[in-house]
């Protein structure tokens, strides 16, 4: 398979389904690659594959979720289990991993609906939330909560950033109110304005820091500094590829590709940043498919899998 | 609904009746009874495998959590209790050889959702076959756990020698056992004095003054209003607690979040011990619910007879939350850790799928 086509393939996946995570479609495509390609050694489908992550990673989408993603992949390509070790045929191989894929991907997928459940029972009768931009997974949790015929006030942050012209606020609002759902669009200036006539923040996460820290779009750091200030929890709502293993001290610290989208050039497409870094100490709970999380937990989750 | 619930025996019945009115209080005697209580569910012969008998335990559970939303204690045994008997079947149902190589928390992890497969059988075993080995192992190591709540006491003031030293301070709020104990165990020889702040409207500190005064321990009584003023001058806090949540937060006796404040102003160290099964996996969601606070009799605050009580309301709640980021230290019988560590705790203790019994 060559480069074009790998990038062809995921900018098609992002660009027909507007709910789909850049993460999992960054593992839909791994896989399409792992069932494409022969191999005679599992080395030289470990390069295939970390070639197949570099192209994706330079198609223009912002890559804090791509990254996790396909470092979990990647991950499991090289797990060995005894089974694994014992067989000399490739073919059985390469069929036992895209049955793991496939297994994988099904989990992912249902992770949205663990969360909301998780995160359902926080929103009360009368409760007033504040929302950052639009997270997908916020909206099931949302959606489900307004299925249980519980009534709300959601605030949403306009979250403007540099990357998309569309106001992600503003679509975050159209869809809670197709839901019936009592939504409003608030200034991103106007986040301090808004913290004392709420109850508490629901924010999303493109990736889950080591250290329990999170990188969201720029903003979140703002807000959850707020809410710190004036008392209100700061929960996170995420699935668990997100979580990764990079641990940044201050906003300097977050790698530049993540701030910044590069096209293959090498040049920066953007001079703001499309991303912030918020601290453990003002993170309330982590809410994922593991279970609820206190942002310690994190990085107990991932030295169990690394 | 109740009344033809066949899991809602007598000896249950009659077990959350006392509890109701007060005839069994304090955590140390509501875990003995319920840790009674499924001692003769054991023995009797309603169930064969295991998951019948989890299934009589988790609605046991789900009756107690109904009846008494407030006394997360019972909740925390039932979790136990289903614990055990998911480690004592997978011992039986397992091949020597693979125990080993499982590892012990059954959670969800990151690894799992990496590493299992769609062919590889399920791990979670539906806990249905049958093993006679069941009852007498489930009713060892359930006598075990009693003999650690016994213990729980003494082993927590065991550690109080490293706590306590000459010379300092101590602050206490109201009258907790397991402090109790704790101050009495520091060796003679060192000196120190106890300041208890009374709680007022129980005032339950005057009890825990005149049990350290006969034991010979220097102890002042302050009324709460003057917990801050006190501050300044001491050296550590010591409570108890109700329970600890799953974020490591407190559900206390209505007072510590008072004192919580007022040291962390002064930068004084807040230690809050916590005896076994005090840990609940359970998150506050907000102060309103129903499952957090208890409110008490306002007599002692505005008494009834008065004619002010007719035109003004007076309230009286039983419990604090105090949030983690106040608390210094926990102690349990195992050793100390901080309120980032309860969570793994947690994890040890219970199984994940019992986390909430009510759905």
């Amino acid at each position: 398979m060559d480069n074009a086509q790998i990038e062809r393939y995921f900018l098609n996946i992002v660009n027909n389904d507007n709910n789909m995570s850049y993460g999992i479609a960054a593992i839909k495509t791994l896989l399409m690659v792992l069932e494409k390609t022969t191999f005679v050694t599992i080395q030289e489908l470990i390069n295939t594959i970390k070639s197949a992550i570099k192209v994706i990673k330079e198609s223009g989408k912002p890559i804090t979720s791509i990254s996790s993603s396909c470092e979990l992949f990647m991950c499991f390509i090289t797990i060995s289990s005894p089974k694994i070790d014992e067989m000399y045929d490739m073919e059985e191989v390469k069929k036992i991993m895209t049955n793991r894929g496939q297994s994988f991907l099904r989990k992912l997928l249902a992770s949205r609906e663990v969360i909301a459940k998780n995160s359902v029972d926080f929103i009360t009768d009368g409760c007033r939330i504040l929302t950052i931009g639009r997270s997908r997974v916020v909206y099931e949790a949302l959606k489900l909560a307004a299925s249980k015929n519980k009534h709300f006030r959601v605030y949403v942050t306009m979250s403007m950033s540099s990357f998309k012209n569309e106001n992600e606020g503003e679509m975050m609002v159209q869809d809670l109110k197709q839901l019936n759902i009592d939504a409003s669009l608030v200034l991103d200036a106007a986040i301090g304005y808004t913290m004392e006539s709420i109850d508490f923040v629901f924010s999303g996460a493109e990736g889950v820091m080591e250290n329990g820290g999170i990188i969201n779009r720029i903003g979140t750091f703002t807000a959850a500094l707020c809410a710190s200030e004036m008392n209100k929890p700061f929960y996170v709502l995420t699935e668990s590829f997100k979580f990764s293993r990079i641990y940044p001290l201050n906003q300097r610290d977050i790698p530049s590709t993540y701030k910044f989208i590069q096209n293959r050039n090498g040049e920066k497409a953007n001079i703001h940043p499309l991303v912030d870094f918020t601290p453990p100490l003002f993170i309330t709970l982590i809410f994922t498919d593991l279970g609820i999380l206190t942002p310690s937990a994190v990085s107990d989750e991932l030295i169990k899998l690394y | 609904m109740v009344e033809s619930n066949v899991y809602f025996t007598a000896s249950l019945a009659s077990l959350i009746h006392d509890i109701k009115v007060g005839k069994i209080v304090g955590s140390y005697s509501i875990s003995q009874a319920m840790l009674n209580h499924f001692l003769s569910t054991l023995n009797e012969s309603q169930w064969s495998t295991a998951d019948e008998l989890m299934t009589i335990v988790r609605e046991t559970g789900r009756i107690c959590e109904n009846a008494l939303p407030t006394e997360a204690i019972l909740g925390n045994i039932v979790r136990r209790m289903l614990k055990i008997i998911r480690e004592e079947y997978d011992e039986l149902n397992m091949p020597q050889e693979q125990i080993k190589q499982t590892d012990d928390s059954q959670a969800a992890s990151l690894q799992k959702l990496v590493t299992q497969n769609s062919e590889k059988s399920v791990e979670k075993s539906d806990y249905k076959a049958l093993y006679t080995d069941l009852r007498e192992n489930l009713i060892t190591h359930l006598t075990e756990i009693e003999n650690e709540l016994h213990l729980s006491h003494d082993n927590l003031a065991q550690q109080a020698s490293q706590h306590v030293h000459s010379a300092e301070l101590i602050l206490t709020l109201g009258y907790s056992k397991s402090v109790e104990k704790f101050l009495k165990s520091v060796p003679k020889e060192r000196k120190f004095e106890v300041v208890i702040a009374e709680c007022a409207p129980a005032c339950r500190g005057h009890l825990l003054a005149t049990s350290l005064a006969s034991s010979k321990i220097d102890s002042t009584i302050i009324p709460d209003s003057a917990i801050y003023g006190y501050m300044n001058r001491v050296n550590k806090v010591i409570l108890g607690t109700h329970s600890v949540l799953a974020n490591g937060g407190l559900r206390a006796a209505s007072g510590a979040f008072t004192v919580a404040l007022a040291a962390k102003h002064f930068s004084v160290p807040v230690i809050v011990l916590v005896p076994m099964f005090k840990m609940s996996p359970v998150f506050l969601f907000n102060y309103e619910q129903e499952a957090f606070n208890l409110v008490g009799s306002t007599q002692s605050v505005l008494p009834y007879n008065t004619p002010v009580s007719q035109q003004v309301k007076a309230y009286s709640p039983a419990f604090d939350y105090v949030p983690p980021k106040l608390i210094t230290l926990f102690i349990s019988s195992a050793g100390g850790f901080t309120p980032d560590y309860v969570y793994r705790l947690l994890a040890e203790m219970y199984h994940p799928d019992d986390y909430n019994l009510t759905k």
